[in-house]
């Protein structure tokens, strides 16, 4: 009788290991492509044009673009579609976009000026550029085959 | 319309507004060789769980800035007599580790004279003041040790005057610090030459900087002037026998600083005989014994030692002979 409980328990124990698993298995719906881009002025015959390169002989000051691609490739409509997007340490944003940002390691986020930072003192003061950790943009829905980007511009610390 | 058609319409115009935002004067900035990972993540449902999915993960390394500045720290022109120490300051104001060449060159347009470079020293101990013996030396044109970002070593330069120098000339002597790795203008690379195989890019300065020290020629200067002034025993002034011719030796020292060990001697004229006792020093009886006062006097000469002469004084010595 006992070994038999245990039998049962363990039946239901992978069963349920079993319907996440299979849930992960399954095509994404959504794909993400990640790029970044060196901004760049190059002379042409005196006249400043600003080009878009690979992130070769990159030094601190440059200004980089960081692009997210996406595609909805499912015949299904994707709702609540967030992206987020930790900044990397060695790079601060270099302005305010169409995106919601976070200045406390992604725990909240907001529109950049209407962010503020808690100061040692317990004051606080706006939020800075230079405070920004996390950027998140939020799209409602993806019809079925819609693809499109989202950006940042940041620059070298 | 979506947040992301919408940004891709303005980014032409968000480029060129911030252009002039290239060229940021961080300090040193993110170290060479550093990688640089962006990966962002999306979550959404089709009706069902939420579901997280991430891209793929774009890395790239931090490229070496090759930047540098040289500053003099002599807070005004120095004083120059025969030798002297011009203090610099170089910094690394790249963000990789680098030598620096070191070259110091005393030819600067507008000197009045050119000195001679001895040589160079590091402030081993920094103290900030040139310590002979302790401090390294370098050979102009010699290459300092590694710098890390931010740092900064001072740069001792040993000059010599040249000989014919005036009191109040000035010269100057500039500093130049290279990259080791190389120079050149801001944007040029040099493959694969930075810390940790990365490229290495010539920064804002070109990869090399320099600053000029300032030095005013010091020199004192020692005029002597002779007179003699003779009373003969008939209330004239003729130089018969038996009148007294008194001396006078003018010393005045002019320019700057001082003059050292001045000696001033001068030998009994032939057919005249010394007057003992008369030898004075600024109108003060000496004695004419080789003693502890300044002065010594015989039947050959006078001698008075004045020692050390501030420039911008003047010491009178008079002794007497009567005319054999």
């Amino acid at each position: 009788m006992l070994n038999r409980i245990f039998v049962a328990l363990s039946l239901v124990l992978v069963m349920q290991l079993a319907v996440p698993m299979a849930h992960a298995q399954s095509a994404s719906a959504v794909s993400l492509s990640g790029d970044v881009k060196v901004i760049r002025t190059v002379d042409e015959n005196g006249t400043a044009r600003t080009v878009l390169e690979e992130p070769s002989q990159v030094i601190p000051g440059d200004r980089l673009v960081f692009t997210t691609r996406y595609t909805n490739s499912s015949a299904e409509i994707v709702e609540d579609f967030v992206v987020t997007n930790p900044l990397p340490k060695a790079v601060m944003l270099a302005e305010d976009g169409d995106f919601e940002v976070s200045v406390d390691g992604g725990k909240t986020f907001g529109r950049f000026a209407a962010l503020s930072v808690t100061l040692e003192d317990g004051a606080d003061r706006p939020a800075e550029l230079a405070d920004v950790t996390h950027i998140r943009w939020t799209l409602a829905t993806l019809t079925p085959g819609q693809q499109g980007s989202v950006n940042y511009f940041a620059v070298i610390r | 319309m979506t947040y992301a058609a919408f940004r891709f319409a303005a980014l032409g115009g968000t480029l060129c507004a911030t252009l002039a935002m290239g060229s940021h004067a961080l300090a040193a900035g993110i170290p060479a060789g550093t990688l640089i990972e962006n990966t962002a993540s999306a979550s959404y449902n089709t009706g069902g769980p939420t579901q997280v999915i991430d891209s793929n993960t774009v890395s790239f390394q931090v490229a070496e800035l090759l930047d540098v500045a040289v500053a003099s720290q002599d807070a005004s022109a120095l004083p120059i007599t025969s030798t002297t120490v011009l203090t610099f300051s170089v910094t690394n104001t790249g963000n990789g580790p680098e030598p620096f060449v070191l070259t110091a060159n005393p030819a600067v347009s507008g000197n009045d004279f050119d000195v001679t470079i001895d040589g160079l020293a590091i402030d081993s101990n920094g103290n900030g003041v040139y310590d002979a013996g302790t401090d390294v030396l370098l050979a102009n044109g010699g290459t300092s040790a590694s710098l890390n970002p931010d740092e900064s070593i001072t740069v001792f330069v040993l000059v010599t005057a040249p000989g014919g120098t005036t009191d109040g000339q000035t010269s100057q002597v500039r500093l130049l610090a290279e990259a080791d790795t190389g120079t050149g203008t801001p944007g040029d690379v040099f493959t694969g030459a930075g810390e940790g195989g990365v490229d290495a890019v010539v920064g804002s300065t070109g990869a090399d900087d320099d600053d000029v020290g300032s030095l005013i020629s010091s020199v004192a200067t020692v005029s002597l002037v002779k007179s003699v002034v003779i009373t003969d025993p008939f209330g004239g002034t003729q130089p018969v026998p038996g009148a007294i011719a008194t001396f006078t030796l003018s010393a005045t020292v002019v320019g700057t600083g001082s003059i050292n060990d001045l000696l001033i001697t001068d030998a009994i004229p032939t057919s005249t005989t010394y007057a003992p006792g008369t030898l004075t020093l600024d109108t003060n009886a000496l004695t004419d014994a080789a003693d502890t006062d300044a002065g010594e006097a015989s039947a050959s000469g006078v001698a008075v030692n004045l020692g050390t002469v501030a420039a911008g004084t003047t010491h009178s010595v008079t002794f007497q002979v009567e005319i054999d």
